[in-house]
């Protein structure tokens, strides 16, 4: 009980819920959607932290559930009607059994060979959906623009995408803590110490890894139906996208691995930065900064993992001795 | 020591780095405003430009792929859209019923091909730099995306490099497209195959297997079994195969005609995988890949291949409205230094139809824009431009035609590409059978 008064815990929380918050009481759009991206990757990242933060195992293939989930629940709203909050759930739990059966095969491997069966599981999965005709094959699923009129018309539908989100990486922070704080989570956390010391000492290690695999793995099942939702229609290139696993990746890097601030940290900062390198219209000579926002934004990624490899929480950890009781 | 004060440059540059991104936005309006003035020069209609009318400045809204897999064709169709705005700024903008002049800017963002912030961006140009017009990012599933936000807010959005049908049956009433759609890509093809030769009854389709090779070959499929063809085979491969000869095995030898084909790179593999295999198809009709002038690249794979193009600097079409396909080709080339592909050209009509309404609806509402968009029905340079206005199919461009060029050779045995189809713009009769 006492692990939930952690200022470490409410901070984060607070942080999550001032930034998804912002735009509901401004009624503002635009900050929606900046809201809407970078909530999803704080709660990809966040996700993806269990599996890679807590566990050791670094997963390439994060993107997969997030595709798969997304495409099971346009499909269930898409042919069976179903209201957006059950197709949330079920693209979850469809993402979750994924992971579960997958879990024990590939969890078996370690360090590279794992990250590598991970990409290879997504591009399997990837080939697969774009042959599967009750998902439409390679032309993907499309949504009629009045599917939003049973939630209000598409600006309320989008609100709605919005509110969702926020609950998902309320939940994806509330959730994440509990798992670091219980036993199952130190069970996780020696194995990304020692994995073999970890199983002399009890840990039924197959098991805990499959379960850490399961919970990262039913987060961004719901957030690919929330945003494939939100854009009305769902590809294969878009939904496996392996760009967006490697950004979830370096968002982790960027605020530090294995703790609970930081993937909300490095994704916040990632995405922000990103998002306004896109739209400045500061100027570089003659050239638009925006021109040049690959490279600001590669640059800086090295800077970050040559000089502060914890990332920023860690870093912050280490130096400052007191910020230890106050981060987490 | 050495290790903190690392440490700290490295948090500083973040810092720094922030700060200027969120820092200067005051200096936009400088390239803006050059661009005009150097096209003033080469624009035809420059001394028209009204003395002193009361002016307005609408703002055109549209995402780019400026970095990523489209940015080719993306760069392209950007090009063609803001030569139409540099002249239709430089003639004197458009006069409107109440005697204001509009005159056009541009704000557009980088994409980066990829779906993740079309919606972040879209929402950012109608609310925050209060667009009045939007135009599509290129390819259908981002138009898709876009859609969504430029409908809930009530902005016209003409597509260009969107070719889907089906975003055109979602139940959009201010989406417009400039392309003729993915189901009529291939099926002049077949039309050209009967006007050549009446026996011709096997084909073989062969496509990538993506959205928009596949939406093109089923409105094809579905065409030729109306029209009496026997397909023979229908076989997708996957996007990036270099490797075709397992799918060249299964093609019957007797077959007559071979279409299909998906983008560049893999439509050009397939023509010398075809030439090298020795296939004897009479007539080969291949997606995207042949209109391209690299296409022959491949020598005599390449002869007798023919291929649907948006359009083609040798069609020569009596435009009513905006320029002649000469002096767009003439303009295009000393402002940018190339020769328009059809993706600049789209990017030049989705303009001209824009142009076309609000000179027709005499105002910037939307409500009128969006009537005389609709009624459009108008030959440009790009061709027919004419949108259909039923409830189920709302803005899929009903006018526009595709060309079908062929590649043959001139009178010294070089390739050329020449227009056989329709035949009001044809430039040289079909070659048939290629063998």
């Amino acid at each position: 009980m006492k692990q939930w008064l952690h200022p470490g815990f409410w901070l984060t929380l607070l942080i999550v819920l001032a930034l998804g918050l912002a735009p509901v009481f401004t009624r503002n759009a635009g900050l929606r959607e900046t809201g809407f991206t970078i909530l999803l990757a704080i709660s990809m990242a966040v996700s993806l932290n269990i599996i890679m933060g807590y566990t050791g195992y670094v997963s390439f293939g994060h993107v997969v559930f997030y595709g798969l989930g997304g495409y099971t629940g346009m499909y269930l709203i898409d042919t069976w009607g179903a209201p957006l909050p059950l197709a949330v759930l079920g693209g979850g739990a469809t993402s979750a059994l994924l992971a579960f059966g997958l879990g024990k095969a590939i969890l078996r491997l370690r360090g590279a060979y794992f990250a590598l069966a991970t990409i290879g599981v997504n591009e399997a999965v990837r080939t697969f959906v774009a042959n599967f005709k009750p998902f439409g094959g390679p032309t993907g699923i499309e949504l009629q623009f009045s599917v939003y009129k049973q939630y209000g018309g598409a600006a309320d539908a989008l609100w709605l995408t919005y509110y969702g989100v926020i609950a998902i990486s309320v939940f994806a922070v509330i959730f994440s803590y509990y798992i670091k704080t219980s036993k199952f989570g130190l069970g996780l956390m020696s194995i990304r110490e020692d994995e073999d010391a970890a199983e002399v000492m009890g840990v039924i290690t197959p098991d805990a890894k499959t379960m850490a695999f399961v919970f990262s793995a039913f987060l961004p099942g719901m957030l690919g139906v929330l945003f494939f939702f939100k854009n009305g229609n769902v590809e294969p290139a878009d939904a496996f996208r392996l760009g967006f696993s490697i950004e979830s990746l370096v968002m982790i890097m960027l605020g530090g691995q294995g703790t609970l601030l930081g993937p909300v940290i490095g994704a916040l900062g990632y995405q922000r930065l990103r998002g306004l390198l896109l739209t400045s219209d500061a100027m570089i000579g003659s050239l638009p900064l925006k021109d040049f926002q690959l490279v600001i934004a590669g640059l800086l990624m090295l800077v970050i993992i040559l000089f502060i490899p914890a990332g920023l929480v860690g870093w912050l950890r280490q130096k400052f001795a007191f910020l230890r009781r106050i981060l987490v | 020591m050495k290790r903190s004060l690392f440490n700290l440059f490295a948090v500083l540059v973040i810092l720094s780095l922030a700060l200027a991104a969120c820092g200067a936005p005051a200096v936009e309006e400088a390239p803006a405003a050059e661009a005009p003035a150097a096209a003033a020069t080469e624009a035809p209609a420059a001394e028209e430009a009204p003395a002193a009318a009361v002016e307005k400045t609408a703002i055109v809204g549209f995402t780019a792929s400026l970095t990523g897999k489209l940015n080719v064709e993306s760069t392209r169709q950007n090009n063609g859209f803001k030569l139409w705005m540099d002249q239709v700024n430089a003639a004197g903008g458009v006069p409107l019923a109440d005697g204001t002049v509009v005159k056009f800017d541009s704000k557009f963002y980088d994409d980066e091909s990829n779906k993740d912030r079309v919606q972040e961006l879209y929402t950012k140009l109608v609310t925050e730099d209060n667009a009045d017009f939007l135009i599509s990012p290129y390819s259908s599933g981002l138009a898709d995306a876009s859609a969504v936000i430029a409908e809930q807010y009530g902005k016209i959005m003409v597509t260009t490099g969107a070719a889907s049908d089906s975003t055109y049956q979602k139940g959009y009433t201010l989406v417009y497209q400039a392309y003729t759609p993915a189901s009529a890509y291939l099926t002049g093809s077949l039309d050209l195959l009967a006007n050549a030769d009446a026996a011709a009854k096997k084909i073989a389709i062969v496509h990538e297997n993506d959205k928009f090779s596949t939406d093109v070959v089923t409105a094809l499929e579905a065409y030729a079994i109306e029209k009496g063809y026997e397909v023979v085979l229908n076989e997708g491969y996957d996007s990036g195969t270099t490797d075709f000869a397992p799918i060249i095995n299964k093609i019957p030898a007797d077959v007559d005609a071979i279409m299909g084909g998906g983008h560049f790179a893999d439509g050009q593999q397939f023509a010398k995988a075809l030439s090298d295999k020795g296939v004897a198809a009479k007539f080969i009709s291949l997606l995207v890949a042949p209109p391209e002038p690299t296409f022959a690249e491949i020598g005599d794979a390449a002869f007798g291949i023919v291929g649907p193009s948006q359009w083609e600097p040798l069609a020569a079409f009596a435009p009513d409205y905006g320029p002649t396909g000469a002096e767009f080709i003439e303009a295009y080339k000393a402002a940018f230094g190339e020769e328009p592909s059809y993706h600049a050209a789209g990017g030049y009509a989705a303009g001209l139809i824009l142009q076309k309404g609000i000179e027709t609806a005499g105002s910037l509402d939307v409500e009128a824009v969006k009537a005389a968009i609709d009624s459009e029905d108008m030959m440009t340079f790009f061709g027919h431009i004419k949108f259909d206005t039923s409830a189920e199919n709302h803005g899929l461009q009903v006018g526009h035609s595709m060309v079908y060029v062929q590649w043959q050779k001139d009178a010294s045995g070089a390739l050329v590409k020449q227009v056989v189809w329709p035949l009001e713009g044809k430039t040289a009769e079909t070659v048939y059978p290629i063998k």
